[in-house]
């Protein structure tokens, strides 16, 4: 053990020739066993130590006399927190929290609640250019809460492994400029697994549906951690966790997992288990069985989410290429890439080893086992890395009748806005804005942006080739996405080709033209197919077919009065 | 964390009548200086955005102080007026068809339009609110398209009016009126709505609605007037069709007591005429076809358009 703390023993007798040195390791020992204080953080408070013992002052302090009392840092005051630096104290910063945790930990043998989430600098700019920090709050203030805009009087700056957080300390004042909403934090009530969305500290009741060692590389390449990894399934969901601490439930267990933390992977949530958290066997006779909760935890390809694990599903081959690249080091590789659909979509799948089945005889029925889920452009791709979690199915479990090849499913426009990107589905909604953009469009010829003022960003001043497009926005109950209309399904909408469309822009001028467009579309109902790219901008569909929905208004008036019983 | 960052998503539009819109009293605005604003409807509506339609009742051209143009207008659907105003800030697309559109209706044209708009909220001094419409986009639409616009208010108008009356009852939170069945887009609303106007009578609105739906389905020409006179037709057919009705004195005469009573300076509007005459148990039609004739004959004016004054 004392080999460990060589180095900053040594550091220390360096610095204060006369200490004796067993009693130096003694207190890095007590430092790393009683406070968790690894020896590298407390030898600044062991050095301190024996230099005060030998009288020795330290050099870089200027107060005079023995006085502990250090005066306190003049105040920095900045507006955003990339003007801070790694040693800054007592900083003054207006934030807006984002995400607020309330964690017990023990403090010197003392339980606290120690919240910790993220806050992002210049609450009042909408410019988009905000930064992100992690933070502390050791005082456990009152005035922090998700969605609050506060001023920070005294923080203190921490970086730790180059990444940079802000501490607020019990002495810091928390002016709240702006209130927030505070989640009700309920420790011990579980929540359904269907419901775990966001970040935060939760319960849950479930069923061990797999659990499995992993191990997990630091990033800077220090050593590993053992983890294991699993799905736990209640019966509104399943959901992945992580466990940091020693897991030897069996798999079908039903267990209790108190005080949690979710924590999002790419767009998939997963149970963090770590010291704080308490598992225990849960005993409820009418909790659903392993069986059913397999047979339910099967996903559809509408749930699937960048970053999901361990996912099982059943999916139609539809197109399948052998791609070969050279890898790494020179060496030749493949990969096996194609679409894949059921009743609830389309998306793309990768399989790194040769598939068990042949690729002239699709379309072919395939149950898949634990694989994985990357998204490339919002669309959901399977990712299989061996041969062994393909299973090949006779026929589909959901019949003949569905023909998948040309399948779009049709979804509701609120659900596709608060839902995953999708690919293969359809939508209807209220043409609110037809934008001064549509018709004609320069693409770059190399990367197939559009110029602007003749201009790729990249591949600078060309002619381009000429595209047809359309843009406009769809409504429905509140939810709202951004249409855009290829020149395919342009061309059907408005029953004119290419050339007609250049000569009605170049006769009557672009505004005439869209005006006509909004005389057409604007307030009609619409009907558009193609696929979906949902980010934290909101909600795109790319449509490649799209149809003006005739609406029988005297039917609907008198489906109202009876509906609603106006007479 | 996911959709922590602030970035401004686009804000829906509402199809909304008139009367909802103007009866509002309540607004909300964060802090920020692009923070949108909303005005919230006394049914829980909480708009930025509408999607409205009508008739489009009067444009004018105001000089404001600062030497721009500031067009201000009307937009008349079955439930009453909205105000928009269109100036400097305007897209050039919009400001091109306003001035389009003025010197139409000028010429005395009926226009139908729908309208994306912002809703506005203004409070004067003395502390009446208005609130009033900032247009996006516009365009004219058919009488066919109008009636889709107007199912697709009344629906929404229907929902919110269902979801108010099964809030009153409900603890004022989230969760209590997510299990009472009122709709999540609607609650937020809801719960700032109920807490501002209080106790609504929501009557009037479901008088609106009926109007709306007559319309919708067709049955009655009410408050879309099918331009009683001002479309110069050259076909002399249908003008001799409409000037049969010789035989109605008394009818004439019922419709020109009305205006005469009805009347408190700036004449009487169509649908006012007509509502009271149906009151009267006069068929609607030709209640209409008596008051083209009198316009015709002269002994009432259009002083403007759509308004009517008995010549003197």
């Amino acid at each position: 053990m004392t080999s460990d703390y060589e180095t900053y023993v040594q550091q220390v007798l360096a610095e204060v020739p006369g200490a004796d040195s067993a009693k130096v390791t003694d207190a890095f020992v007590r430092y790393e066993k009683d406070f968790l204080i690894p020896p590298a953080d407390a030898l600044r408070s062991v050095l301190r130590r024996f230099q005060g013992e030998h009288g020795i002052v330290e050099t870089k302090s200027k107060s005079t006399g023995g006085s502990s009392q250090r005066s306190a840092p003049p105040v920095k005051k900045v507006e955003k927190l990339s003007e801070l630096s790694a040693d800054d104290k007592n900083v003054e910063i207006e934030v807006e929290i984002a995400t607020h945790n309330p964690r017990t930990t023990m403090v010197r043998g003392e339980e606290k609640v120690v919240p910790y989430g993220l806050l992002e600098d210049q609450p009042r700019s909408t410019s988009g250019n905000r930064t992100r920090w992690e933070y502390k709050d050791w005082g456990n203030s009152p005035n922090l809460a998700p969605g609050a805009i506060v001023r920070i009087e005294g923080a203190s700056v921490n970086e730790y492994q180059g990444r940079m957080s802000l501490n607020i300390n019990q002495s810091t004042r928390v002016v709240i400029l702006e209130k927030g909403t505070r989640t009700v934090f309920t420790p011990g009530e579980p929540t359904d697994i269907n419901l775990i969305k966001n970040d935060g500290q939760i319960t849950v009741v479930g069923r061990l549906l797999a659990s499995r060692n992993d191990v997990i590389n630091r990033r800077d390449g220090s050593g590993t951690i053992d983890v294991v990894r699993g799905r736990i399934a209640d019966d509104t969901g399943a959901i992945g966790f992580l466990s940091w601490e020693p897991f030897e439930h069996e798999v079908g267990s039903l267990i209790k997992i108190e005080n949690a933390q979710v924590r999002t992977f790419r767009d998939t949530p997963e149970i963090n288990i770590g010291s704080s958290t308490r598992v225990e066997i849960f005993h409820d006779t009418n909790f659903a069985s392993s069986d059913e909760l397999s047979a339910q935890a099967v996903s559809k390809i509408e749930d699937l989410r960048d970053g999901s694990r361990d996912v099982d599903i059943i999916v139609e081959v539809q197109k399948m290429i052998k791609r070969t690249f050279k890898g790494s080091e020179g060496e030749e590789k493949h990969v096996w890439s194609g679409d894949v659909a059921d009743p609830t979509g389309r998306c793309r799948c990768s399989i790194w080893s040769e598939p068990p089945f042949d690729l002239d005889s699709l379309p072919i029925v395939i149950r898949l086992s634990s694989v994985r889920v990357r998204a490339w452009q919002g669309i959901p791709d399977i990712t299989i890395d061996g041969e062994e979690q393909i299973e090949i199915l006779a026929a589909a479990p959901w019949g003949e009748d569905i023909d998948l090849v040309d399948n779009t499913v049709e979804v509701s426009l609120p659900d596709l806005v608060g839902g995953p990107s999708r690919v293969g589905i359809s939508t209807t909604g209220t043409v609110v804005s037809v934008r001064e953009d549509c018709g004609i469009i320069t693409r770059c010829s190399e990367c197939r942006r559009v110029l602007r003022d003749g201009e790729c960003a990249t591949h600078g001043a060309q002619d381009g080739e000429s595209d047809v497009r359309m843009r406009l926005v769809l409504d429905d109950s509140g939810a709202t996405i951004s249409l855009i209309i290829n020149k395919e399904g342009v061309l059907s909408l408005l029953g004119k080709d290419q050339k007609q469309i250049q000569n009605m822009i170049r006769d009557d001028g672009q505004m005439v033209f869209v005006q006509g467009l909004r005389e057409q579309f604007l307030g009609r109902k619409m009907n558009a197919s193609g696929r979906t790219i949902v980010d934290d901008q909101g909600a795109m569909l790319l449509c490649d077919e799209a149809e003006v929905i005739e609406v029988d208004a005297g039917l609907i008036a008198t489906e109202l009065r009876t509906l609603w019983g106006v007479a | 964390m996911m959709q922590a960052t602030r970035r401004a998503r686009r804000q829906p539009a509402w199809p909304m009548l008139a009367s909802e819109f103007g009866d509002s009293t309540l607004h909300e605005q964060g802090s920020g200086e692009f923070d949108p604003l909303f005005v919230i409807t006394k049914l829980g509506a909480k708009v930025n955005r509408l999607l409205v339609a009508g008739l489009l009742e009067r444009i004018e051209p105001r000089e404001t102080s600062n030497g721009s143009t500031l067009w201000q207008g009307q937009l008349r659907d079955p439930s009453g007026l909205h105000y928009f105003s269109v100036g400097d800030y305007a897209s050039e697309s919009m400001k091109e068809l306003i001035v389009q559109l003025s010197a139409r209706a000028e010429q005395g044209e009926t226009i139908m339009l729908i309208m994306v708009a912002k809703g506005r909220y203004f409070q004067s001094d003395e502390g009446s609110i208005y609130t009033s419409l900032r247009p996006e986009e516009a365009a004219e639409i058919s009488r066919g398209s109008y009636r889709e616009w107007l199912v697709e208010a009344c629906g929404g108008m229907l929902e919110r009016m269902d979801a108010h009356s099964k809030s009153q009852p409900l603890d004022s939170t989230e969760e209590s009126y997510l299990s009472g069945g009122i709709p999540k887009h609607l609650c937020n609303g809801l719960l700032l709505a109920n807490a501002h106007y209080g106790e609504i009578d929501i009557e009037s609105y479901r008088l609106n609605i009926l109007q709306a739906l007559d319309i919708a389905e067709d049955r009655a020409v009410s408050s879309v007037p099918v331009a009683p006179k001002a479309v110069k037709t050259l076909d002399v057919e249908a003008e001799a069709e409409v000037q049969t009705s010789d035989d109605a004195p008394d009818l004439k005469e019922t419709i020109l007591g009305l205006i005469d009573r009805l009347d408190k300076g700036e004449g009487v509007d169509f649908n006012n005429i007509l509502s009271n005459a149906t009151a009267r148990g006069i068929d609607r039609d030709a209640a209409e076809g008596a008051l083209d004739e009198l316009s015709d004959e002269g002994s009432v004016h259009e002083p403007r358009f759509g308004w009517f004054k008995r010549t003197v």
